[in-house]
């Protein structure tokens, strides 16, 4: 078997890598796949959390890498029944411990026995970008639609290219459907235009992610969810399954209220 | 497989082909081509010849001296050229990725800057010998109908988006197939063409040309330099996208500050643009 490694990555922090990590591993789980994710993000870990795994460490990345430990001793199964497994990074220790050619060897490792094998990148371009991205073959970039957001993925696009990880993927999360209705917020078209790639997902802001997350139980687990239900898209199209992105929906929108009016299933931001 | 040296004679059953050598000059190719055909005319009387030039690139006039020479000298009838174009864009458009030389401590992240080499960007003899071969056929073409001297340069073609972070010093004409993004910048000794939206920073004429000009299908950027000239669009064009969004723009020097015009070419008269300063 020889799986596909992905990095998800954005340049910028804290716009959503690890819970596109989180949920489109989970996702690809719940389609019947073999699935590991990693946490390279070391000394500031963070998917271990958001999957609900944090207490059930031994082991991590750096132990892995140093020869402490088995990769398969550091592997977690996830809570739910899939082959969904977590390698955290380690806490204590810092985006240097690693090089890109020991993570490489070690995702080379996973590809033989996972469909899937998902990175989830630091954000910043310095060392931990390096080890992350070195060790894909496939990338995946998260943006929101603010324009510092985009900046950064456009120059993470460029060293990618470069790197020669070519044609990446989009997902622009957070998009508040209502804020774009007013022209207050970027649309996809705005995004997709500047950065010029493939947009492979939308993702409402959805405060039952961050619920989710509190929970340790990713929202994709939660397919009604607008938040959930985008993941779930995204990990089909991941996987090869051709669904077209929709418009993102106000909930308080003309439309959903002339869905109501006829009687037709309006529910608020219904697709992505 | 018959071998003349430059003119090798390729014969797959009743296909047969005539190689040239790529790097052989001209004269030496037509010389060796009429001895080769005039010693074996009776092997060549009749039937259809390819003729695979392979990267040279040959002026029409060539082109047709070589038709003429095996169409005299044997009964062939030349009925196709075959070019091996790729070299074009695999070679001369490489931008090589180095570590920068001349960035300060205020750029740690020179690693992924994009640096042309210092010459031009040549990257192997064949590559060059093709685009100075076009080169030089064009100018030798005007010189003979005493056309007007025109300037003729060797432009650097980008045909990806130019994204924030990649930097680029070309010592000739820039032309970029796709939007430079904001954060992305360029340098360029003679003129900058954009076929997209130009959102980044740019210098034409960046040895000191004031005479170069940029020219973009949207002229969004708010600052640019021509020459020794700073333009900084007037904050109207901010709030009027729409002014930046009116078809292609020229920017140029005129009374010692920058201009932008509606293009209407390259050395059309501009009287009516606004001035960039701010
Ligand atoms: N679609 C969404 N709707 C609402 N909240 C979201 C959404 N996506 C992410 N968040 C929240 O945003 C915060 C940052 O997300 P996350 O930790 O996934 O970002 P990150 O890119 O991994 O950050 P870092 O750069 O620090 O690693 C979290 O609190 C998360 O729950
Ligand atoms: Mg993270």
């Amino acid at each position: 078997m020889t799986g596909r490694t992905i990095v998800i990555t954005s340049g910028k922090g804290g716009v959503g890598k690890t819970t596109a990590t989180a949920n489109i591993g989970t996702g690809l789980a719940m389609r019947g796949h073999r699935v590991v994710v990693v946490d390279t993000d070391i000394g500031l870990r963070n998917l271990d959390v958001i999957m609900g795994l944090e207490n059930r460490i031994v082991y991590d990345l750096v132990n892995v890498i140093e020869g402490t430990c088995k990769l398969s001793q550091a592997m977690i199964g996830d809570k739910h029944d899939y082959e969904l497994y977590l390698i955290p990074a380690a806490q204590t220790r810092d985006k240097n411990s690693i090089t890109p050619e020991q993570l490489r060897e070690m995702c080379a490792e996973l590809e033989k026995e996972f469909d899937y094998v998902l990175i989830d990148c630091p954000a910043g371009i310095e060392q931990g970008f390096k080890n992350a991205t070195a060790a894909a073959q496939e990338a995946i970039i998260v943006t929101t639609p603010e324009v510092s957001a985009i900046r950064d993925a456009d120059r993470i696009i460029g060293l990618l290219e470069s790197s020669g990880l070519h044609r990446p993927k989009l997902i622009i999360n957070r998009i508040d459907p209502e804020m774009v209705r007013r022209g207050d917020m970027m649309d996809q078209k705005d995004v997709e235009s500047l950065l010029a790639i493939e947009v492979i997902g939308l993702v409402p802001a959805d405060e039952q992610t961050i619920v989710a997350a509190n929970r340790g139980i990713p929202v994709v687990h939660n397919t009604k969810s607008p938040a959930g239900g985008a993941f779930l898209r995204i990990a089909s199209r991941v996987d090869g399954e051709d669904i077209p992105l929709m418009d993102l929906e106000p909930k308080n929108g003309l439309f959903s209220r002339f869905k109501g009016m006829v009687g037709m299933n309006g529910r608020a931001y219904s697709h992505a | 497989m018959l071998k003349t040296g430059v003119v090798q004679v390729i014969a797959r059953g009743t296909d047969v082909a005539f190689v040239i050598d790529e790097n052989a000059p001209f004269d030496v190719v037509a010389g060796e081509l009429k001895d080769y055909l005039s010693k074996k005319s009776g092997l060549w009387s009749k039937g259809d010849i390819t003729i695979n030039v392979g990267q040279r690139m040959l002026a029409r006039d060539e082109l047709a001296k070589i038709k003429s020479i095996i169409e005299t000298n044997s009964g062939l009838k030349v009925t196709r050229f075959w070019f091996a174009p790729e070299s074009l864009d695999s070679g001369d458009l490489k931008i090589e990725a180095k570590p920068t030389t001349d960035g300060g401590p205020a750029k740690p992240a020179a690693h992924n800057e994009v640096v042309l080499p210092e010459q031009a960007p040549q990257t192997s003899a064949k590559s060059k010998s093709a685009v100075e071969s076009i080169i030089e056929s064009l100018k030798s073409r005007q010189n003979k109908n005493g056309a007007r001297n025109r300037n003729i340069t060797e432009a650097l073609f980008i045909k990806s988006t130019f994204r924030s972070g990649e930097t680029l010093h070309h010592q000739g004409d820039v032309v970029v197939l796709a939007d430079v993004n904001p954060g992305a910048e360029i340098r360029a000794d003679g003129d900058i063409v954009v076929f997209g939206s130009l959102k980044g920073w740019v210098h034409a004429g960046a040895s000191g040309d004031n005479k170069a000009v940029i020219i973009a299908l949207e002229l969004p950027s708010p600052r640019f330099q021509i020459g020794k000239f700073l333009g900084v669009a007037p904050v109207t064009a901010h709030r009027q996208p729409k002014l930046s969004a009116s078809g292609p723009q020229i920017a140029y020097v005129r009374s010692r500050s920058i201009h932008v015009a509606p293009f209407a070419g390259r050395f059309a008269r501009y009287n009516k643009g606004v001035p960039y300063d701010g």
